[in-house]
């Protein structure tokens, strides 16, 4: 079921993964909106983040900076992150800027939620 | 009676402009106007000055109001000036311009208050209802003009309008340039004679000069303060300031850049007296001002041998008759300026100016009033005034003291002042751009605030990113309050710590003194110790610490029993700063909870419009608000006419967004705007992106185009201007006086573009 989660910010959870969808311009506040509900969806258990770039047109610096903050966030909490239906201009921009090193890209959220059925999506006890 | 409506004009009469081109000072002229009223009928004006904050065309724009007003109240307007050398003289002058303008009134006709008219005149042109009183004046006048006391005569002069029959009226008598009152020779002190006289006759008057001077004469006249208001004349603000450039640059033809506008309006101070001078020579000498060169080449000019060098050597030839005093007064005031402490002991300027004690107090005086130095009686201080009196001071000092040669010096002082332009707009900028803290600080009156605005780390935590409609909903639900002080003093922590000059910028950091629940006892005051911290991301521990010891070592060191330490950041604090704030019991906002919190004082709306031109489109958008997608989707536009692919397409909007951003966070821009002209030719397409405000350091230096590989945990902003060397084919940045203008290039390709 997906949650609006009252920041504009679509997702929903599949198992224990979360899959966030980022909106057609990602920069500080789309990326805040974004950093908040993978924030709130690993708080509630989840082991494994999924953004959805489908939508995504035009990313800047600031909001790339801020997928580099989710990175570290989910490492810290001991969870997998994939960027899935990414661009080729935004991949390139990733590249360039080395996002991709701490990422792994998927051509869908179908893909991506394949991906991640070998991690280990056990939820943390609370 | 009945007042004008404001911006309403009057005929000009003594005013050298309309009021329409009068720019500013409109409250300081209401209030005049509103002195002269009835209401207020014998009391006192001091209009207490700033040095060259200039004013007589103030008290010459309200001589033009009231006459306009044509009341009971009678307008008199009188000037001190240099010609006049003893008092005789001048009360001689004030009695024939009195009278003067008393007909020009009465007849109601202008043109007599200006018209040079002699005493036997001013008899002739009486209406018949005065001459008997003007007659037996100037009688008594050419009976008293020949005795030996010159003292009664002054008196008899300056008392002119008090033998006004009521029934004609109330003169209202305005007298300008007090200061050089007190440089007539003979027997009578002029200035504290005026006080003596007006005050005592119960008459409505203004006494404008430089603000120490009026003080000290109305002491001296043992005036009674009973009956005497007083209105300080400051600077223009920087605003007014920019209008008065631009008119009278306007009036005097001048060509002038914004940039060069603004430039001397900061470099002046807001001084009136200065900017007006300085395009009257720039006219002189048909010059245009549309450089930074152009501005300080004509600066060293005036310093050296203009309207400006003018100035200041007739105020030192004043205050040091004697050459040799002059000159060796210019070398003590110099490097007790260029000191450590910039403080000298009095003893110091007699021994090395070798005058006597009387002599030495009298100039010591004349220095203090022109705020030249501050002196305490035994200390004085030579290290203050406008920035174009020390560079005056520098230029003598090396000209005259050390005699190195004239070219030297006028080299060193020109590129000294090109070096210091950008700064000194930068500080500008910085200043407008900080957060208003003071004014911010000084609003504190008991409001109850959520407890969360002051906590940025719980902020991020649980609202970043919501919504703004919904973050201010769920503001308003917050239980957890704290209740603000009422704070009754506001100053910057430089003027308790001058160390902190260092370290803070005046107006990014600041100590409010105030007291909870409005109960003025020592256990209920506190002082809210603020600071904003300049920082491109969150905070991190270190630097916390580093603000909570200086700032706790400044409540210390001034024996501030309770306080508080408030940090301000844009972006808030780390999540590993929390111990220290914890054990400081600090608050912790970033920008978004700042301007929540000024949000209650006030909003800034902006506009944006595009202009097409042959070949070129133009366009100016504000800064934030996501306007960079405004620029980008325009581009685009631009960039499918002229047949580029979909990826170069999107690296063209992308360099766009990223200089976009650039120039908002970087430019501290003063009018927040960005200018944008796209130009299409038939195998490239380029785009200039400019701002003003100041350079960045990072901007221009970097000439490499690799881009680093960004390791989490690592500094992640700045990448904007490699982004742009990697997306675009050429870029550079154009050379402007202020902030910024990058110009991109990208070439149309057939095969992959």
């Amino acid at each position: 079921m997906e949650i609006p989660s009252g920041s504009l910010v679509r997702s929903h959870c599949v198992g224990t993964t979360a899959v966030v969808y980022a909106s057609d311009y990602l920069n500080k506040l789309t990326g805040e909106k974004i950093e908040r509900e993978c924030r709130r969806q690993l708080d509630s258990g989840c082991r494994a983040l999924v953004i959805d770039f489908s939508d995504t047109e035009l990313v800047n610096s600031i909001g790339i900076s801020i997928l580099l903050g989710i990175i570290d966030i989910a490492e810290r909490n001991g969870a997998q992150v994939v960027f899935s239906d990414v661009n080729l201009q935004t991949v390139e921009l990733f590249d360039m800027l080395g996002l991709t090193r701490h990422v792994a890209l998927a051509r869908d959220e179908h893909e991506a939620l394949l991906s991640l059925s070998d991690f280990d999506t056990t939820p943390l006890s609370h | 009676m009945n007042p004008l409506p404001k911006n309403e004009s009057f005929p000009r009469i003594l005013g050298r402009v309309t009021r329409a081109e009068f720019v500013g000072r409109g409250k300081e002229l209401d209030r005049i106007v509103k002195q002269a009223t009835r209401q207020a009928s014998g009391r006192g004006l001091l209009l207490l000055m700033e040095p060259s904050a200039g004013v007589s065309e103030l008290l010459r724009q309200a001589y033009d109001q009231l006459f306009s007003l044509r009341t009971d109240t009678i307008p008199i307007y009188f000037a001190f000036t240099r010609n006049e050398l003893t008092a005789v003289s001048a009360a001689i002058e004030f009695l024939n311009t009195f009278l003067q303008q008393y007909i020009a009134y009465r007849r109601n006709e202008p043109s007599l208050s200006y018209t040079a008219l002699t005493l036997h005149d001013l008899v002739d042109l009486a209406p018949p209802a005065d001459l008997e009183w003007v007659s037996q004046l100037v009688e008594s006048y050419k009976t008293l003009r020949f005795s030996n006391d010159d003292k009664a005569f002054v008196r008899f002069c300056l008392g002119v309008p008090q033998k006004v029959p009521v029934k004609f009226g109330r003169p209202f008598v305005m007298l300008d340039g007090a200061q050089l009152a007190d440089q007539l020779n003979g027997s009578v002190t002029l200035g504290p004679e005026v006080l003596r006289v007006f005050g005592q006759a119960g008459l409505s008057f203004l006494l404008a000069g430089l603000r120490r001077q009026i003080l000290k004469a109305a002491y001296d006249a043992k005036c009674d303060f009973e009956t005497l208001d007083v209105l300080r004349l400051e600077q223009l603000d920087s605003d007014e300031a920019r209008i008065l450039v631009e008119r009278v640059a306007h009036r005097q033809q001048v060509s002038i850049s914004e940039e060069g506008r603004d430039l001397l309006v900061q470099q002046f101070g807001g001084s009136p007296f200065f900017i007006t001078k300085f395009l009257h020579s720039a006219r002189e000498k048909r010059l245009t001002l549309t450089s930074y060169v152009d501005c300080q080449r004509l600066y060293v000019d005036e310093l050296m041998g203009g309207q400006i060098e003018r100035h200041f050597a007739d105020l030192f030839e004043e205050i040091a008759p004697e050459p040799e005093t002059r000159l060796a007064l210019t070398r003590l005031l110099w490097e007790t300026a260029s000191g450590d402490k910039a403080i000298s002991p009095i003893e110091s300027f007699g021994k090395r100016l070798n005058l006597g004690p009387d002599q030495l107090e009298r100039m010591l005086r004349k220095l203090h009033m022109h705020e030249f130095v501050n002196w305490n009686g035994a200390l004085v201080e030579a290290g203050g005034g406008p920035q174009v009196w020390k560079d005056y001071l520098k230029a003598r000092y090396r000209l005259d003291v050390l005699s190195e040669p004239r070219a030297v010096v006028v080299a060193d002082a020109l590129t000294e002042a090109l070096k210091r332009a950008p700064r000194t707009m930068a500080r500008h900028y910085k200043q407008q751009a900080k957060l208003g803290l003071r004014a911010l600080l000084a609003g504190f009156d008991l409001q109850r605030i959520p407890a969360l605005l002051f906590d940025s780390v719980r902020f991020r935590h649980n609202y970043r990113g919501l919504a703004q409609e919904n973050l201010i909903t769920a503001l308003e639900a917050e239980t957890e309050l704290v209740k603000l002080p009422q704070v009754v003093h506001v100053a910057s922590c430089t003027a308790f710590d001058n160390e902190l000059r260092q370290v803070c910028e005046e107006g990014l950091c600041a100590v409010a003194h105030g007291f909870e629940e409005a109960m003025y006892t020592d256990a209920r005051e506190v002082v809210w110790l603020a600071a904003q911290v300049e920082a491109k991301l969150a905070v991190e521990a270190g630097v916390v610490l580093t603000w909570c010891e200086r700032l706790a070592g400044l409540a210390r060191s001034r024996g501030f029993r309770r306080y508080r330490i408030w940090l301000i950041s844009d972006e808030g604090f780390a999540d590993n700063a929390a111990e220290v704030i914890k054990e400081y019991e600090a608050f912790t906002s970033d920008r978004q909870q700042f301007e929540l919190l000024a949000g209650r004082f006030g909003e800034k709306s902006w506009l944006s419009g595009t202009v097409e031109t042959d070949g070129e489109f133009l366009m100016v958008v504000p800064m934030g608000e996501d306007n960079e997608l405004i620029a980008a989707t325009a581009v685009e536009q631009i960039a499918r006419r002229l047949n580029f692919q979909p990826t170069a397409i999107n690296q063209i909007k992308t360099a766009i967004v990223e200089a976009c951003i650039n120039a908002a966070e970087h430019s501290f821009s003063p009018d927040r705007k960005i200018y944008q002209r796209f130009r299409a030719e038939s195998d490239r397409l380029v785009i200039t992106i400019s701002s003003r405000g100041i350079v960045p350091s990072s901007f221009g230096g970097s000439q490499g185009t690799s881009i680093e590989v960004a390791q989490a945990g690592q500094e992640r902003r700045g990448w904007g201007l490699k982004l742009i060397k990697t997306l675009m084919d050429e870029v550079e940045f154009e050379r402007v006086d202020e902030g910024t203008s990058l110009r991109m290039t990208k070439y149309l390709r057939n095969s992959s573009a």
